[in-house]
């Protein structure tokens, strides 16, 4: 069911991103088809307990935040120190390196949404964003106190909670911001950064909010990182800029990164009327589930669903289509079946901005979606790093008898997939992104024409 | 202990919490109010009586913390009960 509802624009965008000081220098690294993975120094200390080691991660320091321990609790930050005074010591009190990076991207969007004060901090104002999963560092070196040292709960401090809680990201900008509308956090998996402005542009079309600043964090955590490490999945073997390679025939799994990616949402009329630069036109969000039971697994299937939901009422295609594109080993050959099976085999490209800085977790879908803006603004299109060598035989996969889409091999979509950037025409850009438990999630933008 | 050597611990400890701030720490009396006085946020007396136990090697139980004032001569007075109690 799609209902008609009222437009969406995107007026502003802001974000913390790896080995980048600025949006401005994000988008040139991008553009100059550079990688912005490195190998991670805090997870090659810790030697033969960690099989991958490559990581678009960012030090607190690298953006003038400066983590100050608590001499008496190993490991706990305590507080963090903003050495450019923007954020004010109470609001640092309360939050994580995430929380701290949602609300600093969230100071540029709204800077560059050109939001005033009373618009800000009204009724109709949502805060939605979300990583994707708790603080882990900080419920980390709480348990580590309690359990194994064997300390008061109040030994770590009263900020333990409202620092590691699902949705402390959402809480810690809207305590900066006070705004006075919704205050929520979706969480999906890897498709949360768009899953919570796909559920932001809802609120807006649907008329219960009039702006949303929006979108998806991952704090650099060595705890969350661990995780997808034991399950064997990260990009091994590569040097740093090649490590992640969607699509390429030799990839092995993606590169674990971080990163935070906020936009600012607002109804159009509302964006036209006090003259806001209007970045993109939200045309349509779409969300379902694989339902076949697996959680790991992609579903062709569901994909499929998937764009025929987004373009039941769209009558114009992509010219670029924005994959998740994880590089592992099943994920991309099944995206780019569906996307081939969709909306056929020419006529537009494939962007897989994991190619240039691996997966963001929960920030991944959102500092994507501001790819895609970028792309719009510049018209250009980001490429597929690494994918010069694709597979020409058919995947294991599309041997088996209940394999009902394309019979080509990945080699044969090789003029979809740039290995450079470059310029072309760009008026719609379809956002992809797919997560654990069978969630898919695709938006479509266009220019305001 | 002296009290003036436990208000100047007090305020060392008060350098450290990056939530207050530092130009209400010049003239701490014995009647300074943590909460009133220098705005700092109620959840944060905690922080201090954790800090407290570490500085002045006492150990503070779940009664004292629940029944802790919040002027500088409440924690004072504390502080020499607890170090009285041995």
């Amino acid at each position: 069911m799609i209902s008609k509802g009222r437009k969406v624009v995107v007026t502003g965008f802001g974000g913390v991103f790896p080995t980048c000081k600025s949006s401005e220098e994000f988008a040139q690294k991008l553009f100059n088809n550079q990688s912005l993975i490195r190998r991670w120094d805090k997870a090659m200390s810790y030697g033969k307990q960690i099989r991958s080691v490559m990581s678009a991660y960012i030090d607190p320091l690298e953006n003038d935040i400066e983590p100050i321990y608590n001499p008496y609790t190993e490991d706990y930050p305590e507080i963090f120190v903003d050495h450019l005074n923007r954020i004010p010591p109470n609001n640092l009190a309360t939050a994580d390196l995430g929380s701290i990076w949602a609300m600093l991207a969230t100071q540029d969007a709204i800077k560059m949404a050109g939001w005033t004060h009373k618009e800000t901090t009204s009724e109709q104002t949502g805060v939605v964003m979300s990583s994707a999963s708790g603080g882990n560092e900080v419920t980390r070196t709480t348990c580590h106190q309690f359990y194994v040292h064997g300390k008061k709960t109040r030994s770590v401090g009263v900020h333990t909670v409202e620092r590691a809680m699902v949705y402390r990201e959402a809480a810690n900008v809207s305590c900066l911001i006070k705004n006075k509308g919704v205050v929520e956090a979706v969480a999906s998996a890897c498709a949360t950064g768009l899953g919570n402005i796909g559920y932001a542009y809802r609120l807006i079309k649907f008329g219960l909010q009039d702006r949303v600043v929006t979108g998806g964090i991952e704090g650099t955590a060595l705890e969350t990182f661990i995780g997808f490490d034991g399950m064997q999945i990260l990009s091994r073997g590569f040097e740093p800029h090649e490590s992640s390679r969607p699509f390429a025939k030799d990839r092995n799994g993606f590169v674990c990164s971080f990163g935070a990616g906020i936009v600012c949402l607002e109804e159009y009329e509302i964006a036209k009327s006090r003259g806001a630069n209007i970045i993109a036109v939200i045309d349509e969000y779409f969300n379902n589930s694989d339902g076949d039971g697996d959680m790991f697994a992609p579903s062709f299937d569901g994909q499929i669903r998937l764009w025929n939901g987004l373009m039941k009422d769209i009558n114009f295609k992509p010219d670029v289509v924005k994959v998740h594109g994880t590089s592992t080993f099943t994920g991309d050959p099944i995206e780019l079946f569906s996307v081939t099976e969709f909306l056929g085999n020419s006529g537009y490209h494939i962007s897989a901005p994991k190619s240039q800085f691996g997966h963001m977790l929960g920030a991944a879908g959102a500092v994507e979606f501001i790819t895609a803006l970028l792309m719009l603004q510049n018209q250009k299109v980001l490429p597929c790093l690494n994918s010069e060598e694709l597979n020409d035989e058919l995947e294991g996969f599309q041997l088996k008898d209940n394999w009902n889409g394309p019979k080509n091999p990945v080699a044969y979509y090789r003029d979809l997939l740039p290995l450079k950037t470059f310029e072309k025409e760009i008026n719609h850009i379809v956002c992809l992104n797919y997560g654990f438990g069978g969630t898919n999630s695709a938006m479509m933008i266009s220019k305001d024409i | 202990m002296e009290r003036q050597e436990i208000i100047d611990g007090l305020v060392e400890i008060m350098r450290t919490m990056r939530t207050v701030d530092p130009s209400r720490l010049e003239n701490v009396t014995e009647e300074t109010d943590f909460l009133k006085d220098m705005n700092v946020p109620s959840a944060e007396l905690i922080n201090i009586a954790t800090k407290v136990e570490i500085k002045f090697n006492i150990e503070l139980e779940d009664d004292d913390i629940d029944e802790m004032g919040s002027t500088v001569k409440d924690i004072v007075d504390l502080i020499l009960k607890v170090k009285a109690r041995g």
